[in-house]
């Protein structure tokens, strides 16, 4: 069966162009999801695959985790194993993850770089994940690092090596609807059929992707309080007169390798006139790394943003300071 | 019922500690308002009283020593409604210098509605004083012109600051442990 395959610089669009000419070709997409949903079955499927997926290995002090390296290298086998078994049996257009070198001797096979040029990038991933500017050219510095690595470390190979590909598009000179048109056209003639199929699927696949957008923008201002202690520190604010807004935002903190947020977070509180976000933690000190390591995160991709945590012993001293049993002491 | 807890002293700041500090603020504040027009010196009740008045005692220029009580968070009938002022100044501090002395400041919620209060009055300036000072504590920033001295997250006591009304007159400043 026919493989495109697409290898992207982050930003650039290529994800979206890759859906539209699944869809233009009615070929099977093959990114993060269906290799996650499909891997199950096939028997090879790792709970950690996030981990792996385009991402390289991580030294620790220096030195390889041999129990996670091998892990990584059953997946990375399983993986390639999966991608042959489903092209001997579909048409396929395959995001990222090497395929244009598993795949650079597959007859009926094309292979597609997408890159823009770096203010372009920095606009749509700006405008996508309501990012700054200093925050999404670090994180598309991040991802670009990771996939450039990714096919150093697993085939040895330069991602920026033009000979890996039939076709090098630039999005930011031809629009995406028109470079996935030009891909379709390379796979049809690479491919020796006439005729165009159906490309009425534009709208709908636009629509689609404002509304994965603006998901990432989900915020709630109804103050259903999570835990008695938010509500009592919200009674706290009200007291002093201090305007307060309940997990007004919520702040991406990690993408895969497809742009899709897998880590989020969203502050207990944010006040207004203080321009300052409070994070509330009744939970013990041993408990509280994963919020901390949560809040670095956040420091990191968004420097402007001010936050506080209180703790769970800074809760319990405001309770003291004013004279207040704790609920369920 | 809850049983009532006993608790141990542990000094952190001695009276001696405490009154050449304070004979320092004193200073500092004098010739940072000498020549400067008429001070309002606002102490917060009740905590500041024992400071307030030592502090007046190092100070060489006029002043007008006033006092301001407002209701505490999660205290008697107020607990559910909003912070008010039980104690007005009896000063108008228009166009007059205001330093507002409280004992500790520590999540700032205090002082941040005392400082948008007295600006409404249009004082020719507002500045802050605190004795005790608990950045770790803070919730929202509030500017410290004169700071009498840092200390850790701990619960104090002695010098004006009190645990259910008790060691206020204390003339040390010591951590309150429980037993």
């Amino acid at each position: 069966m026919a493989v495109v395959t697409i290898s992207r610089h982050f930003g650039s669009g290529g994800e979206f162009v890759a859906q539209l000419v699944a869809e233009k070709m009615g070929y099977l997409l093959v990114n993060k999801a269906i290799i996650a949903k499909n891997m199950r079955s096939f028997g090879t499927y790792d709970p950690e695959m996030a981990y792996f997926d385009e991402k390289t290995v991580k030294l620790e002090n220096g030195e390889k985790n041999l129990e996670m390296e091998q892990r990584r290298r059953n997946y990375l086998e399983g993986l390639h194993e999966f991608f042959y078994d489903m092209a001997i049996r579909e048409n396929l257009v395959i995001l990222g993850r090497g395929g244009q070198i598993l795949f650079r001797d597959f007859p009926p096979s094309l292979h597609v770089k997408i890159m823009a040029p770096l203010q372009n990038r920095l606009a749509r991933v700006s405008r996508l994940y309501h990012l700054d500017e200093a925050a999404s050219a670090r994180l598309i510095s991040e991802q670009d690092r990771d996939r450039e690595a990714y096919l150093r470390q697993v085939f040895g190979c330069n991602w920026l090596d033009p000979e890996l590909y039939n076709l090098v598009i630039n999005t930011g000179l031809t629009g995406l609807e028109e470079s996935a048109a030009i891909i379709v056209k390379a796979a049809q003639l690479k491919e020796g059929a006439g005729e165009v199929p159906i490309q009425e699927l534009e709208e709908r696949l636009l629509e689609q992707q404002e509304n994965t957008a603006a998901i990432h923008d989900a915020s709630g201002t109804s103050p259903h309080f999570a835990h008695p202690s938010e509500a009592e520190f919200a009674r706290m604010l009200d007291f002093y007169r201090i305007k307060w807004l309940y997990e007004p935002k919520t702040f991406p903190l990690e993408w895969d390798s497809e742009g899709a947020v897998t880590e989020a977070f969203s502050p207990d509180f944010y006040l207004p006139d203080q321009d300052l976000y409070l994070e509330l933690t009744t939970q013990k000190q041993k408990l509280v790394w994963k919020k901390n390591k949560k809040i670095r995160r956040l420091k990191e991709i968004y420097p402007e943003v001010q936050i506080k945590i209180i703790y769970g012993r800074d809760y319990r001293g405001l309770l003291k300071k004013y004279g207040i049993e704790e609920e369920g002491e | 019922m809850k049983q009532k807890r006993e608790h141990s002293l542990e000094v952190l700041l001695t009276r001696e500690q405490i009154q050449t500090r304070v004979a320092q603020l004193g200073e500092e504040i004098t010739r940072d308002y000498k020549g400067a027009g008429e001070l309002v010196l606002a102490a917060v009740l009740r905590g500041s009283v024992y400071f307030a008045v030592d502090l007046s005692r190092h100070l060489d220029l006029p002043f007008i020593l006033d006092f301001i009580g407002i209701s505490s968070y999660g205290r008697g009938s107020a607990y559910e409604g909003i912070v008010r002022i039980t104690k007005d100044l009896e000063s108008n501090i228009a166009h007059k210098n205001v330093l507002l002395l409280e004992d500790i400041l520590d999540t700032g919620l205090t002082l941040n509605y005392l400082i948008r209060n007295l600006n409404t009055r249009n004082p020719s300036s507002l500045r802050v004083c605190a004795f005790l000072d608990m950045p770790a504590r803070r919730i929202v920033d509030i500017p410290v012109d004169y700071c009498g001295f840092n200390l850790p997250d701990l619960f104090v006591v002695g010098y004006g600051l009190d645990y259910h009304e008790r060691y206020r007159n204390l003339e040390f400043v010591a951590e309150l442990q429980e037993l």
